[in-house]
């Protein structure tokens, strides 16, 4: 082989080696699932249909509404983002396969907000996102086990868990109903079973206690509830069950001219709900009520005032209520994860933007985030309200008195958290 | 005679069991996770085929059937730590001694009441199981069974065992059912159908025979809960809904109530019909509420269409028409 050829040949072997680096190479740059230059997509799973749709149906319009805006602010990082939604039927099988049908054919980036408990420990269960490094972003449930890390170490819980709610409300009950006889009227399940665990640690003692079970509120069995609680003198009546039995208590209540101070669960307080189910949200008048987002009518809220414009152009004519709430403040958080990940997120770089950044997110809640490298959970705790006779629910003289605690054997204390302002526009910065 | 068409059901029925095993290889984890519901529901049709369509008793509760199979599963494994493969025959033991039970009521009752029975056992079985500790609440059982042999591979996901395990499972079942129905106990069970009369005019105890339909579908229906049970790794109240009882009723009209034949179409059908919803209502652009109620609507539709077009199922249909073009000729 002469000079010149073996040059030639080195020239080529040289640039086929460079090629050949550059080639493999772009595998380690590829994106991540769910990620192209133009757009990042995450899936939900919910009930649109069946029973339990009523107002959690609104959810992924509040999502989608929040995303549309803004994306047509220039997204994240030039990227918009995307919800892709699946109707679960609230069944655990049919949350099963849509959540893979999320995963392997709509090839999401991460699971946000699935909704119900059962369904989300069938999806941890079956689908393993845990496994298979999926985040699952900010699950719609109060069940504390969520914030569990070695048993779901890709779940993130946003919503105060049922047995803060419990510890709190107790607090609020010896601050505020001291030496009253009370009652309690809760749903014989573990969702119950999570309250009676916070009143306990509360050092709450009822006088008199009626469980239902999960599916057997109506008329035929209101009638019995109050008639206990009336005859075991109950002055103040701690509701702790789901709207309908919400619905069927206190309309049988003032049928019976039994009129205590009724102090609802966040689950079972939901007006929506209420008013789509054909009953006055007038039923609801100046019980007690707790939220840890600011209330709906507060159109002095930054959050409340830019959500609410932003979903009633997206919606027009569906109210702004407490879901609507959630869902574009679980949006605006998730946006600013999205941002938090870096300019190519990644599955891992998102959680790990969570992990590290998530406690200082901006967020509507008048709660702190509590997320970091240890802790899954995210807000953990509420202010306390009345209803209006409209169904608003409206924090006493206007003021938010915000308690937080834990799950475990915390105190419970007034927060002296002072959210801070909305980032520009809302937009995460 | 019947022990030659009977190992020519088997030859059959492990044919597909072959080809099975071939598909599953060859699809993604979604189809093969479709395949584990189509055999959940081929189960769990055909046992409400033998109890509806053969013996003519009326279930409109047959998810109840099914908890108490996945929920005797889970508990075998959980509390009594019963090895997995033995879980399953806990559940069809355990769910057949409870359709004995019903099968005993069910045999003073028919028509409108038994079916009003039915129903409110479905209703109530999932309640009740959120009544006792021991079936954990709304949260429900973990029900593990387990990661697949190492010896099949590391690749071998865990969908693609528990297709394995329910496709033998409904294999399995259902050339026990079409055997069953074909003995003289399927055809004791025809004949109290068409005139219960007449059967006990001709020396059949009616009683009797209507207890021994429910018991062995009531069998049958556990095995089905317990696969519903692994498929999803849990059993809670949630996951045996009113609706569950509906769409084995419907899938059971659409495979034909007197046919078993049909089975496998009324199952596909019940597995198909969302996401074949989804993608019209994608394709055309629908709005949200549209694409939501579609699947529903479609699904009612054919349920009326069957019901106008083929009331015995497309297979009968299409064996008449053969019948009845034979005939002609």
């Amino acid at each position: 082989m002469d000079r010149k050829n073996r040059a030639k040949l080195i020239t080529a072997s040289a640039v086929i080696a460079m090629a050949s680096l550059v080639l493999s190479a772009i595998p380690a740059q590829a994106r991540e699932v769910g990620v192209s230059a133009t757009e990042i997509k995450f899936g939900m799973t919910v009930p649109m249909t069946g029973s339990a749709s009523l107002g959690y149906n609104k959810i992924p319009g509040a999502v989608k509404a929040y995303f549309d805006y803004l994306n047509e602010n220039g997204g994240v990082n030039g990227r918009n983002l995307k919800l892709v939604v699946k109707d679960d039927r609230y069944v655990p099988m049919e949350a099963i396969s849509k959540t893979l049908e999320l995963i392997l054919k709509d090839k999401v980036m991460a699971l946000l907000a699935p909704l119900g408990t059962s369904n989300n420990i069938a999806i941890a269960s079956s689908v393993n996102p845990g496994r298979r490094g999926i985040p699952v972003l900010f699950v719609n449930t109060g069940f504390s086990g969520f914030a569990n890390q070695k048993k779901y170490p890709t779940t993130y819980a946003i919503l105060p868990s049922y047995i803060m709610e419990a510890k709190i409300m107790g607090a609020y009950i010896k601050e505020n109903f001291a030496g009253k006889k009370l009652g309690l009227l809760y749903q014989d399940d573990d969702f119950g079973s999570d309250a009676l665990a916070g009143f306990k640690q509360a050092g709450i003692e009822f006088a008199v206690k009626v469980p239902y079970a999960s599916g057997s509120q109506g008329t035929a069995t209101a009638p019995g509830w109050i008639t206990k609680l009336q005859a075991g003198g109950a002055e103040v009546v701690v509701l702790f069950g789901v709207t309908t039995a919400s619905i069927f208590a206190l309309s049988v209540a003032a049928a019976l001219k039994f009129a205590p101070q009724w102090i609802l669960g966040s689950v079972g307080g939901d007006a929506t709900t209420i008013k789509l189910a054909g009953v006055p949200a007038g039923i609801l008048f100046n019980a007690v009520g707790s939220s840890f987002a600011p209330a709906t009518t507060d159109t002095t809220d930054e959050y409340v005032k830019l959500f609410s414009e932003i979903y009633a152009k997206a919606v027009p004519g569906s109210a702004f209520d407490n879901n609507v709430m959630v869902g574009m403040n679980t949006a605006f958080i998730t946006a600013q994860a999205v941002k938090a990940a870096g300019a190519n997120p990644t599955r891992k770089s998102l959680m790990a933007a969570i992990n590290a950044k998530g406690a200082n997110f901006a967020s509507a809640g008048l709660v702190p985030l509590n997320f970091s490298s240890t802790s899954r959970v995210g807000y953990n705790g509420f202010w306390f309200g009345k209803y209006s006779s409209a169904g608003d629910l409206k924090p006493v003289d206007g003021k938010y008195v915000v308690y937080t605690t834990d799950s475990g054997a915390g105190a419970v204390v007034k927060s002296t958290y002072k959210r801070p302002a909305m980032p520009a526009k809302g937009l995460p910065n | 005679m019947h022990k030659v068409k009977s190992s020519s059901h088997l030859r059959t029925f492990i044919f597909i069991g072959f080809i099975l095993f071939l598909i599953s290889n060859r699809v993604d984890e979604l189809r093969v996770y479709q395949g584990i519901q189509v055999a959940v529901y081929v189960v769990g049709i055909s046992s409400l085929i033998l109890l509806t369509g053969y013996s003519g008793q009326v279930s409109l509760g047959h998810g109840a059937l099914l908890a108490i199979g996945g929920y005797s599963a889970a508990v075998a494994k959980n509390i009594y730590q019963i090895p997995t493969p033995l879980t399953f025959v806990v559940a069809v033991l355990i769910t057949a001694f409870a359709g004995a039970i019903l099968g005993i009521a069910a045999a003073r009752l028919s028509g409108p009441y038994l079916a009003g029975t039915t129903l409110t056992l479905a209703i109530a079985i999932p309640s009740i199981a959120n009544q006792f500790k021991v079936f954990g609440g709304e949260q429900g059982l973990l029900f593990d069974v387990g990661f697949p042999p190492l010896s099949l591979g590391e690749d071998f996901t865990q969908y693609k065992w528990f297709f394995w395990i329910a496709a033998a499972c409904a294999l399995i079942s259902t050339w026990f059912v079409k055997n069953i129905l074909g003995s003289r106990y399927g055809r004791t069970w025809r004949a109290i159908r068409s005139n219960d009369v007449a059967a006990e005019l001709s020396g059949i105890s009616i009683a009797r025979s209507k207890i021994l339909a429910f018991t062995i579908s009531a069998g049958v229906a556990g095995l089905a809960g317990a696969l519903l049970a692994m498929s999803i790794s849990t059993v809670s109240p949630s996951a045996f809904p009113l609706a569950l009882s509906f769409s084995l009723l419907t899938g059971a009209v659409l495979s034909g109530l007197s046919t078993l034949s049909g089975v496998i179409i009324g199952s596909v059908i019940l597995v198909a019909i969302p996401e074949l919803a989804d993608v019209v209502a994608h394709r055309i652009g629908s709005s949200e509420a549209v694409v939501t109620n579609l699947p529903g609507f479609m699904v009612s539709a054919l349920l009326i269409l069957t019901i106008l077009l083929a009331p015995n199922g497309p297979v009968e249909q299409m064996r008449a028409h053969k019948a009845h073009k034979a005939h002609k000729t």
